[in-house]
């Protein structure tokens, strides 16, 4: 069909982030070994508890297997292939921005993340990770004033050592999985966030991370405590360069919520996805979870997922307080060879507790998207109620959906309802749009992202606009 | 795991045929399946052994029929122990099949299994006699409804087959009944192939009794323009699978299936669905109800699978289950896998309790909780039992069992 | 006063048109021209081919000309995609319009008015111009503006979704509009919203095609010409009394031409 081959050529559009910055590194030798934990620990002069928290989880790591049972093909990893830390040089000891190397600031310039004082976004604190480090983080002041800490995670771990030594590994334990085991050994930076009580954010924080070099992996760690009665919006923006070999992203998140805080965080993801037939492109195997300790608590993700070659991605809830809530809205667009596994897990143990689930699934050239969820109801999860629903949308006969709920409960007293379907950009559709005047491509990309409507809606006003943008251009051929 | 430890002796049967010698020989190196696999990870590991725990060699008793035949009308065969069919109507013939076709058409089956995914069937192979299998060829309309018991004898294990080819143009109501005795465990497997434009209302049936355990495989294959129904109820057993596999070979057929499952006690009832469209057009219907109480486990997994050739099919799956009790355990796992982008498919799945506003506004009408609830979970099972193919004079003795709590 | 309408040059020209969808022929042979200011009424069972006649002129995937041509302004259109189409001025209102769930009605609305504007060589409306604009256009077919913060036509009631069509005409300014079944569905006080919003939007530049098989709407929208169309031709062409006539006699009566005309 005519329309179908024009679809096709609608959802192929070059990756705009692909560039590489030359800049001076310092990077260790590749490998991983007790030595390099021990290398990288001492490079970030960590407190001995950090260290044995790392070689502990490098201990389990090498007993654990890779998984394989996700519904994705990849070539194996060498991880002794890998290189650790690799850090843009700078100076010793940066007092302010205007000391930060002008290449790395005109890398995030041209992300559209300016950092400089005249022109930093106004009304969102960023910190930007560079490969291994994190290089600037703006508005600290302004936040430290409401008491709000929003630094790189190897400040933290000088600066408010009691909190990483509590909170570290309290959602996400170094031997959860195999990925979160590797990243809890060799973690070189992140973002720290902390809320103290009863206090609103009064911006959204966001973290941009930018993998610059091919050969090296990335194992960022964030933390974020909503200590009670406080609530933070956090964004973060992922992009790389493009290189024909396999870059490998292991991140852990870690979310706490205490009584009635909440956390919204918003991810919108676009890594390098590698070429046409599937040529490099980044390994995105992250593990994200959020842990409603407090009652009324709430934690929310929403994920716009475009790029990376595989993501293999569920952030998760465990909702733990009385009604706390827990929610997950999440797009996912696959094109090419690409490869997605990405849903989340709900787990309900507390009484009243309640999760949302809202998932598209956009499938086009060969590629594979599968959402795979867990909902399970504990046998104390009285009242409780979940409710899930996963879309999936296929462009052309050769991408595939696929969906996996897995759903689990041991309380009579909770309502579980998940609903899926699927569906086509129907010719009839297109033709209504188009007898109105409307461009093929826009008409295209007009219900694409009214097919995602549900989960823009959820996402922070600034956020919203760029993942629209950022679905047109995946859609849009001749322009961009 | 007598069973298992038999078949690794190769002790199970002096003078295999050559289809028990084929699975045997599969068999034995690899007696289990993987029990962390998705098909068997949710299996109760002491259950399952239980299953297996009882001897293949101990002498099958005369099956006692929870019914008498009262109508003629009903053409009824009892595996083991119908010799000799032949039926010829005025518009129909029910023959029994050449052992030449039957080993033919198991041969060729077998040799597409996998260890894993047919262990049912292949267990059910190497275990199952030469008298204990029973084939048919039925053809023709205007068939009196035929009903084929299967049943297990206490204290053994025994294992049963049903083949049955439905020629063209031919329209019946097929009933099965798979009953249980005390201490017993029966494996039961069924192949259905309908060829096109034939169209098959098929019930089943499976209830036990104290410590019965179930292994029903049922593997459907449907040409196109065929129409295959089925209505199936388990319920009473320590432990049963229900395994059910569709394949619309050149799509443009239609299936619609309904299942009901109760679990009491200490039960693990498990229903396995996989429907495969491998042509265009197909259409699929299916809901699984499952009730759980007391302590029991109901487990559903259900996978439609629709590849590129399939464009056009429709498909929806609903699976909604009851939680009555505390103790008792859920597992639901709808899922879709598809290719073709031409496709309407949709699935759900509910987990709840009894609706408390329903049962308040019926006992505000003077009816008692438990005859309120029993109103409720009649209406719950209604739409499915409706379809069981069983003449309405048989329906006492399942009203009976049903209600009987 | 019609003599003086035939001096100016067809909007619209469909010459021996024939078409076919999947190697079925649906069209045989049709002719019509629509002149600036006219209003025409195609009449017809169901199936003989008056939808099919609306959605070729659009500008369809699914069909396929085999002979013939329609031109528009003088141009053949016969390759032009049918946002071009609509974007020139060429507007079918939809006999059962489709939903498109998730896409806002206003942003849709925005977009299509803005295409046919740049073609027009307008100027662009921002969001708040538009506003204005749209909400002046309600007003013609009575629509309430909570309307357009819904879904294209999702949920909407019959009446409403052809409510909204005439609103996109409003909107659009076609020079020529084909209305398909506009009146189908509707109880007679929604049809007349309709039909008084068809009769403001039109004008001396602008010409209408009504398909239809009532008369009902012929009563309060009367037309130059009637044309009555069986098995993909138009079998006969009159004044606006033929539809009295064919609502008399019923569509029996029109067999007879047929035959005669075949």
């Amino acid at each position: 069909m005519v329309s179908e081959n024009l679809v096709k050529n609608v959802v192929s559009e070059p990756y705009k982030y692909g560039f590489v910055t030359d800049i001076e590194t310092e990077k260790i030798s590749k490998g991983l070994s007790e030595d390099t934990i021990r290398l990288i620990s001492a490079k970030k002069e960590e407190p001995e508890y950090l260290l044995k928290f790392r070689l502990n989880a490098f201990k389990k790591w090498q007993k654990m297997k890779e998984p394989n049972w996700a519904d994705i093909g990849y070539k194996d990893i060498d991880y002794q292939d890998i290189i650790y830390y690799s850090a843009p040089k700078q100076k010793e000891k940066i007092s302010s921005l205007d000391e930060v190397d002008p290449k790395l600031l005109e890398t995030f310039d041209k992300l559209g993340i300016p950092l400089t004082e005249q022109k930093k976004l106004t009304n969102v604190a960023v910190d930007a990770v560079f490969d291994s480090v994190s290089i600037a983080t703006t508005f600290r002041k302004e936040l430290a004033e409401y008491g709000v800490i929003f630094c790189s995670i190897s400040e933290a771990v000088k600066d408010h050592s009691h909190l990483i030594e509590k909170y570290l590994g309290s959602v996400v334990p170094a031997n959860d999985n195999y990925f979160a085991a590797l990243n809890s050994a060799v973690f070189s930076d992140g973002s720290f966030v902390y809320i103290p009580k009863g206090v609103k954010c009064p911006m959204d924080l966001s973290s941009y991370f930018r993998i610059n070099s091919g050969d090296s992996g990335q194992f960022e760690r964030t933390l974020i405590i909503a200590e009670e009665s406080s609530s933070v919006s956090y964004l973060e923006g992922c992009t790389a360069p493009m290189f024909d070999t396999n870059t490998l992203h292991a991140a852990v998140v870690e979310l706490i919520a205490l009584d009635d805080a909440a956390i919204k965080y918003s991810t919108v993801q676009n890594w390098y996805a590698g070429d046409e037939e599937g040529i490099g492109g980044i390994f995105n195997f992250v593990t994200k979870r959020g842990k409603c300790l407090g009652k009324r608590s709430k934690i929310s993700w929403s994920q716009v997922e475009t790029g990376s070659a595989i993501t293999w991605k569920y952030p998760s809830c465990l909702l733990l307080g009385e009604e706390s809530v827990g929610e997950f809205y999440s797009v996912a667009l696959t094109n090419n060879l690409q490869q997605a596994d990405t849903g989340t897990k709900m787990i309900h143990i507390g009484p009243k507790t309640k999760s949302t689930i809202v998932s598209k699934g956009i499938s086009a050239g060969n590629s594979v998207n599968s959402y795979r969820g867990l909902v399970k109801m504990g046998s104390k999860a009285v009242g409780s109620r979940n409710y899930s629903q996963c879309d999936s949308m296929l462009i052309g006969d050769q991408a595939a959906a696929n969906t996996f709920p897995y759903i689990q409960s041991q309380q009579p007293n909770s309502e579980i309802e998940h609903e899926a379907s699927t569906c086509r950009i129907s010719e009839d559709q297109l033709f209504y749009l188009q007898s109105r005047g409307i461009e093929f491509e826009e008409a295209v990309s007009m219900m694409v992202s009214g097919f995602c409507r549900d989960v823009f809606n959820q996402l922070p006003m600034e956020f919203a606009a760029e993942a629209d943008k950022l679905l047109s251009l995946k859609l849009e051929g001749s322009v961009g | 795991m007598q069973i298992i430890e038999e078949i690794k002796k190769n002790e199970l049967v002096g003078n295999p045929t050559e289809i028990q010698k084929i699975c045997l020989n599969k068999l034995k190196l690899n007696p289990l399946p993987n029990v962390k696999s998705e098909l068997w990870r949710l299996s109760n590991k002491s259950k399952f052994s239980s299953f297996l725990d009882y001897s293949h060699k101990n002498k099958e008793s005369k099956i006692k029929l929870p019914y008498e035949n009262e109508s003629q009308n009903v053409v009824r065969l009892i595996i083991g122990e119908n010799s000799i069919i032949n039926l010829e109507g005025e518009n129909y013939s029910i023959r029994k099949l050449e052992d030449s076709q039957i080993i033919d058409y198991i041969k060729k089956n077998i040799s597409n299994f996998d260890q894993n995914d047919n262990w049912s069937d292949l267990l059910n192979h190497c275990l199952c006699s030469k008298k204990n299998i029973l084939g048919l060829n039925i053809s023709g309309n205007k068939i009196p409804p035929i009903e084929i018991f299967s049943a297990s004898s206490s204290e053994s294990f025994n294992a049963k087959t049903l083949i049955v080819f439905f020629e063209k143009n031919c329209k019946v109501d097929l009933s099965q009944i798979n009953l249980g005795n005390q201490n017993s465990s029966l494996s039961q497997s069924t192949y259905l192939c309908l060829e096109s434009n034939s169209s098959v209302n098929h019930g089943v049936v499976s209830y036990g009794e104290n410590k019965s355990n179930l292994l029903n495989s049922l593997n459907i294959v449907q040409k196109a323009k065929s129409e295959y129904s089925l209505g199936s109820l388990h319920f009473k057993y320590n432990f049963a699978r229900f395994e059910l596999r569709i394949n619309q070979l050149e799509g443009d057929a239609k299936t619609i299936i309904k299942g009901v499952q109760i679990t009491k006690n200490n039960d693990q009832i498990a229903t396995y669905t996989k429907m495969r469209f491998n042509g265009p057009n197909g259409k699929f219907d299916q809901i699984n109800k499952s009730l759980a109480d007391d302590k029991s486990h109901a487990v559903f997994e259900g996978a439609i699978i629709v590849p590129k050739i399939a464009q056009k099919t429709d498909a929806s799956q609903l699976s909604r289950n009851l939680l009555l009790s505390k103790n008792a355990k859920v597992d639901t796992k709808p899922q879709l896998e598809i290719v073709a982008d031409d496709v309407k498919c949709k699935h759900g799945a509910t987990i709840s309790q009894l609706n408390d506003e329903e049962l308040f506004y019926m006992r505000s009408r003077g009816l008692t909780l438990s005859e309120a609830s029993k109103l409720q979970l009649s209406s719950y099972f209604q739409e499915i039992i409706a379809c069981i193919p069983i003449p309405k004079n048989r329906w006492d003795l399942l009203d009976k069992l049903l209600t009987e709590n | 006063m019609q003599s003086k309408k035939k001096e100016l040059n067809p909007i619209l020209e469909v010459n021996n048109l024939f078409a076919s969808t999947e190697d079925l022929p649906i069209l045989k042979g049709v002719t019509i021209s629509v002149h600036p200011g006219e209003i025409h009424a195609i009449m017809g069972r169901n199936g003989c081919g008056k939808s099919t006649l609306s959605k070729i002129i659009a500008g369809h995937p699914s069909y396929t000309i085999t002979k013939g041509e329609i031109k528009f302004s003088g141009q053949d259109i016969q390759s032009l995609e049918p946002e071009k189409r609509a974007q020139s001025g060429i507007f079918l209102g939809f006999q059962y319009p489709i939903e498109i769930p998730g896409v806002s009605n206003l942003e849709f609305l925005r977009v299509a008015t803005n295409a046919r504007r740049k073609f027009l060589k307008k100027e662009e409306l921002d969001t708040f111009d538009f506003e204005d604009l749209v909400k002046e256009k309600l007003d013609l077919v009575k629509m309430d503006s909570a309307f357009l913060s819904r879904s294209i036509n999702q949920g909407f009631s019959g009446g409403e979704k052809k409510r909204n069509e005439i609103l996109q005409m409003a909107l659009l300014e076609p020079k020529i509009a084909i209305l398909d079944e506009t009146d189908s569905g509707l109880d007679i006080d929604a049809l007349r919203i309709v039909a008084s919003g068809i009769k403001k939007i039109s004008n001396h530049e602008t010409g209408i095609i009504l398909i239809t098989h009532y008369q009902r709407l012929l009563d309060e929208i009367k037309p130059d010409y009637v044309h009555v169309m069986a098995d993909g031709q138009i079998i006969k062409t009159g004044e606006s009394d033929l539809a009295l006539e064919l609502e008399k006699h019923g569509y029996e009566w029109t067999d007879n031409f047929s035959k005669q005309y075949r």
